[in-house]
């Protein structure tokens, strides 16, 4: 049940643009189905933190005349159209990219259309096997390194390459990295005046970050995306499927890298130790420091991720998110200290998770990693 | 010997020969006093080795002029230019060796540059390998990766380091060869 103004103005939502969309879909031959996972449990929470980025709805659904099961992405946000736009200018601009050596497979795209107000991209499901979470480590291993080898082998560095990906692209660099940094730091010392052993930990987290700024800079200008989780790929067969393509940027080369390890030291940990071993083993001295300090910026993002629903939940949702800024608050300080998070606390904090998560989101969870 | 590496690529970059030349100045560097003549901003550092960068996000008439103007100033104090082939090093290379008379070594380190199907850049590496005092076509083993999930590729390391061993030795003969 709907608890705080944020979930009520979700559902709303939600019900206005199913409303809209649904004849629009019967239209051009397609049905939704009846389970759509991708709209419940926490994901209220996911698109209040995440506004700026347009509101939409993925739903899932089927193509009439053959059965094929479908992605239906729809919007009628004025973001939120702006936001599946640009992922097309993207998607379409990174398979012409003459610099880049290895290219993304993407799902089909059936139909794209604009309906006054309405916008919505329709492409093809991508069945699994498994979950990436429930192959084997050695397996996840393989497909995450070449994954993220696709993502640095697009390296802008001259003039031309700069002027083919501003078109499409955002691009960062060592000082907006270090400028997005110490915001962060800010909302979150603001949000939350009296955590003391946070605010002294992020105060090491900028100057670390900051001492680091040239290392940072020395590896911009690769293709990486920054929000690089399996529920963001799918794999058929051998083939890796990138399903989000707007949150590819231009940045730093760890970027994809350190948002991949801190969410496996949460899910699988021996994947992020086998990761961390491969950069140790076949990268420069630099790169691995670079890959801490990245880690770093991507961990005091995730604070201030779940610092900003604070004020967004309450009951259960509101405890559960306290605990994951104690967790992500840990991990930080262990990754400043360069240790691993130790497991009883990664343990504590998943019973935790689950005593506290509502059946829906557990529902969403089912196969989403 | 003074020896200046002309290329276009070092890490981190990740195209070749960016690979291959850091691990040139690093193995040149404890028999050699080596400066590194590249496009880029923060190369990756090796121990001993000098870098002069000339920045490739300027347009491309800009940077070439700069990397000309680096690579001239560096050649009057060398014994020897081991050049990477590029039509990037190659056009600064064929200016500086018509006003220094450094003698330079070709390697080519890129194969696709090598054949690729412009007339002008053809004409250029045509014009750069006949003024070379040698060129150099051998390619060490690119080195093996140690995966956490296989065995130590022990075998595969011996092989790469006896083909840098003997790269070596063909490139030292090369330059001493051009500086007589």
């Amino acid at each position: 049940m709907p608890t705080t103004n944020a979930h009520l103005a979700w559902e709303r939502y939600c019900k206005d643009e199913l409303t809209r969309i649904l004849p629009l879909l019967v239209n051009h031959g397609y049905t939704l189905e009846t389970e759509q996972p991708h709209i419940g449990g926490e994901r209220y929470l996911m698109q209040a933190v995440t506004t700026t980025s347009g509101r939409k709805l993925i739903l899932l659904g089927m193509r009439r005349k053959d059965g094929l099961r479908v992605v239906i992405k729809a919007t009628s946000d004025p973001a939120g159209m702006r936001e599946l736009a640009h992922e097309r200018v993207c998607r379409s601009t990174l398979h012409q990219l003459h610099f880049a050596y290895d290219t993304f497979h993407s799902p089909e795209e059936l139909l794209v259309m604009q309906h006054g107000s309405t916008y919505v991209s329709i492409q093809k499901y991508i069945a699994q096997e498994k979950a990436f979470l429930e192959r084997p480590t050695e397996e996840q291993f393989n497909f995450a390194l070449r994954s993220l080898k696709a993502q640095e082998s697009a390296h802008a560095t001259t003039h031309a390459h700069l002027k083919e990906i501003r078109r499409a692209f955002e691009s960062y660099s060592a000082a907006r990295y270090l400028s997005t940094h110490a915001s962060l730091v800010a909302n979150i010392t603001a949000a939350l005046p009296n955590a003391t052993a946070l605010h002294e930990t992020l105060t090491q987290a900028i100057k670390v970050f900051t001492d680091g700024r040239e290392r940072v800079a020395q590896y911009c200008g690769f293709l990486t995306h920054t929000d690089f989780v399996p529920h963001n790929f799918r794999i058929h067969d051998t083939t890796i499927y990138l399903l989000d393509f707007s949150s590819l940027r231009f940045g730093n080369k760890y970027e994809g890298w350190a948002r991949f390890m801190n969410f496996m030291t949460l899910y699988n940990p021996p994947l992020e130790q086998a990761l961390l071993k491969y950069v140790t083993h076949n990268r420069s001295q630099e790169e691995v420091e670079v890959l801490t300090l990245m880690r770093v910026y991507r961990l005091t993002e995730i604070l201030w991720y779940y610092t900003r629903t604070l004020t967004q939940t309450s009951g259960n949702l509101q405890e559960l998110n306290r605990a994951r800024v104690d967790l992500w608050h840990t991990l930080l300080t262990h990754t400043m200290q360069g240790t691993a998070l130790p497991e009883t606390t990664r343990q504590d904090y998943i019973a935790k998770r689950d005593k506290l998560r509502s059946e829906e989101e557990k529902r969403r969870q089912v196969g989403l990693h | 010997m003074k020896v200046v590496i002309a290329t276009a690529l070092f890490p981190p970059d990740i195209a070749e020969p960016a690979p291959y030349t850091k691990t040139l100045a690093r193995r040149l560097a404890g028999e050699h006093e080596v400066t590194v003549v590249l496009y880029g901003r923060l190369p990756e550092s090796v121990p001993a080795v000098r870098y002069v960068c000339v920045d490739k996000r300027r347009a491309l008439p800009f940077r070439l002029i700069a990397y000309t103007r680096a690579l001239l100033h560096e050649a009057r104090h060398a014994d020897v230019l081991h050049v990477e082939n590029g039509s990037s090093v190659e056009l600064p290379v064929l200016v500086v060796s018509l006003i220094s008379r450094t003698p330079f070594v070709l390697h080519i380190g890129d194969t696709r540059a090598h054949t690729q199907d412009s007339p002008l850049t053809r004409l250029l590496a045509r014009l750069v390998t006949f003024r070379a005092a040698s060129v150099v076509e051998e390619l060490p083993h690119a080195r093996p990766e140690i995966l956490p999930f296989a065995p130590y590729p022990t075998r595969e390391l011996e092989k790469y380091e006896h083909s840098w061993q003997a790269h070596i030795q063909t490139l030292t003969s090369a330059y001493k060869h051009a500086h007589n």
